[in-house]
């Protein structure tokens, strides 16, 4: 009977890395209880700066460091071909290491989201006519994350995965800045009302659909592969 | 009901830019332990890789203990244990997390025998792998193949950089793992020793192609070393089994292959004195063998 070895794969290498994991959540959520004490102590701006960098900060660096040892150094330490001796294809492979950094970081991600979006509008940082942008901006920040990990997967090389951060980081820099000046949307970014025009969904629906389609077309490619070692 | 064959190649080509795998026909019954040997590069691992289903050949057939591969790999990696010299485990983990690793895979897995093995092997299960020797590491990789019981092993170079012991230990267990007489070892070696010691069939490559592969018997027993004496410098007879010739003066040493009982009396007929017939061990076959296939691929080359 073949039954797939994903579950294993998905758990060994959650015991690999838990210890990593713990600590950057240990990480994160001191930062975040450190924030309210923040809040009123020092200028606004000051604070979403700060808030910005002591929230994503943790979190991408998590995601990074997942996919660099799950993923990058199963190739660099050579464990992979102790892992392919197993009952497992290469598609299969990507599945397992999708399985373990995808939903590590959507965590990570979702609350700091979570967290920004009380901060920024919860406590009336931002006005609300931000919301769309923000969101974006978070989007952004994912859809940078699953392009980055798509690469890892590809070329598990250390080379090209950080070459692919740094881009991806920039790439993203540049994107949010360039959609920050689209009229359609910093037309409302300062006002008291969220407004989704046309331009602001259309953004948010691309992001999604980019983010969707990184990860199908890794798991095309690598069920293609006939070399994988 | 027939059993499949453990492995069946036929016309396995692989094409690399500085390298080509061409027409490989390899096979072997289960039961049976088939030793690869050739010099480095000479495609030994390409053609394990292949087997294991980790690379997919340009054109011909994998079928490894009836699963075409690398197509049906999922079901053929049941029953295969792999282990390569370039294969490592997770540092920062124990054996046992090793083990228990394998066990959640396996249904074969034999907790027993695991046992067995490191006790064995003088391993311990609470063991850091960062801490152990190289001797040691293989032997912990052959635990964790073995133990799953597999049909068959797939070893590349599992000998390579063990002293004397260690080496003897995982050739020892490597035959006690054939004690079921279902299954099967196909490996390679730079270790002619060890081929000679364990394989039932042998297979030599070079550049890429089989040269020669037999079953051991035949392979050893068609293998002879002449040596003669020359007096009166005559030309040896031009015979197309003749792999190598090594002059001093008068005497002569020639190695053939294909040897029967007709090639004395030829060299006899050309006016030579045969002083002694000798068999040649594995080494001086391998030695024998690369320098020939070395001196044809020149000549292909100039042709």
């Amino acid at each position: 009977m073949n039954v797939s070895i994903i579950p294993q794969l998905v758990k060994k290498d959650f015991l690999l890395v838990y210890r990593t994991l713990l600590m950057f959540a240990l990480v994160s959520l001191s930062f975040i209880g450190i924030l309210p004490l923040l809040h009123g102590n020092i200028p606004n701006w000051v604070l979403i700066n700060i808030g910005f960098m002591m929230l994503l900060g943790p979190a991408a660096t998590c995601g990074i460091v997942l996919l660099m040892k799950t993923n990058v150094f199963e190739k660099e330490k050579s464990t992979q071909p102790f892992i392919m001796s197993l009952p497992v294809s290469a598609k299969e492979f990507t599945q397992a290491k999708l399985l373990i950094n995808l939903p590590v970081f959507t965590v990570f991600w979702l609350v700091v989201s979570a967290v920004a979006f009380y901060f920024a509008f919860g406590l009336g940082l931002f006005p609300q006519g931000a919301v769309p942008f923000v969101t974006m901006v978070f989007l952004g920040i994912f859809v940078a994350y699953t392009c980055i990990l798509s690469v890892s997967l590809l070329f598990q090389s250390l080379p090209m995965t950080v070459l692919s951060i740094l881009i991806f980081e920039l790439g993203t820099s540049a994107y949010l800045w360039t959609i920050a000046f689209l009229d359609p949307v910093a037309h409302f970014v300062y006002g008291p009302v969220m407004v989704w025009n046309t331009t602001a969904t259309t953004i948010v629906t691309v992001q999604v659909l980019v983010a969707v389609f990184a990860i199908l077309m890794t798991l095309h490619i690598q069920g293609t592969k006939r070399d994988f070692i | 009901m027939d059993l499949p064959l453990a492995v069946e190649c036929k016309g396995l080509t692989k094409d690399y830019s500085h390298f080509k795998l061409q027409g490989v026909d390899l096979s072997f019954e289960q039961g049976a332990v088939m030793g690869l040997v050739g010099p480095n590069g000479a495609g030994k691992s390409t053609i394990l890789r292949l087997v294991m289903g980790l690379l997919g050949p340009d054109a011909g057939s994998i079928r490894v203990l009836g699963h075409a591969m690398p197509d049906e790999q999922i079901a053929a990696k049941r029953n295969i244990g792999f282990i390569s010299d370039d294969m490592r485990l997770y540092e920062s983990e124990t054996i046992a997390f090793h083990m228990d690793f394998i066990k959640s895979i396996f249904d074969t897995w034999d907790a027993d025998y695991a046992d067995i093995l490191l006790r064995r092997f003088d391993l311990h299960k609470h063991q850091k792998v960062k801490g152990l020797s190289h001797g040691q590491r293989v032997k912990a990789t052959l635990l964790l193949a073995l133990a799953r019981r597999p049909r068959l092993l797939v070893f590349d170079e599992p000998t390579t950089g063990l002293d004397p012991a260690v080496r003897k230990e995982v050739l020892d267990e490597m035959m006690n793992a054939l004690a079921d007489e279902t299954r099967s070892i196909l490996f390679s070696s730079h270790n002619t020793l060890d081929i000679e010691q364990i394989s039932d069939y042998i297979t030599f490559i070079y550049g890429g192609r089989i040269i020669e592969s037999r079953n051991k018997e035949d392979f050893m027993d068609g293998w002879r070393r002449l040596r003669l004496t020359n007096m009166q410098s005559k030309p040896l007879p031009n015979l197309p089994n003749i792999k190598d010739i090594q002059q001093s003066g008068h005497l002569c040493a020639v190695t053939v292959n294909e040897y029967d009982e007709s090639v004395p009396a030829q060299f006899n007929s050309a006016g030579q004195v045969i002083t002694a017939i000798e068999r040649l061990s594995l080494e001086e076959i391998f030695l024998a063998n690369v320098k020939c296939a070395k001196a044809m691929t020149m000549m292909e080359f100039i042709q």
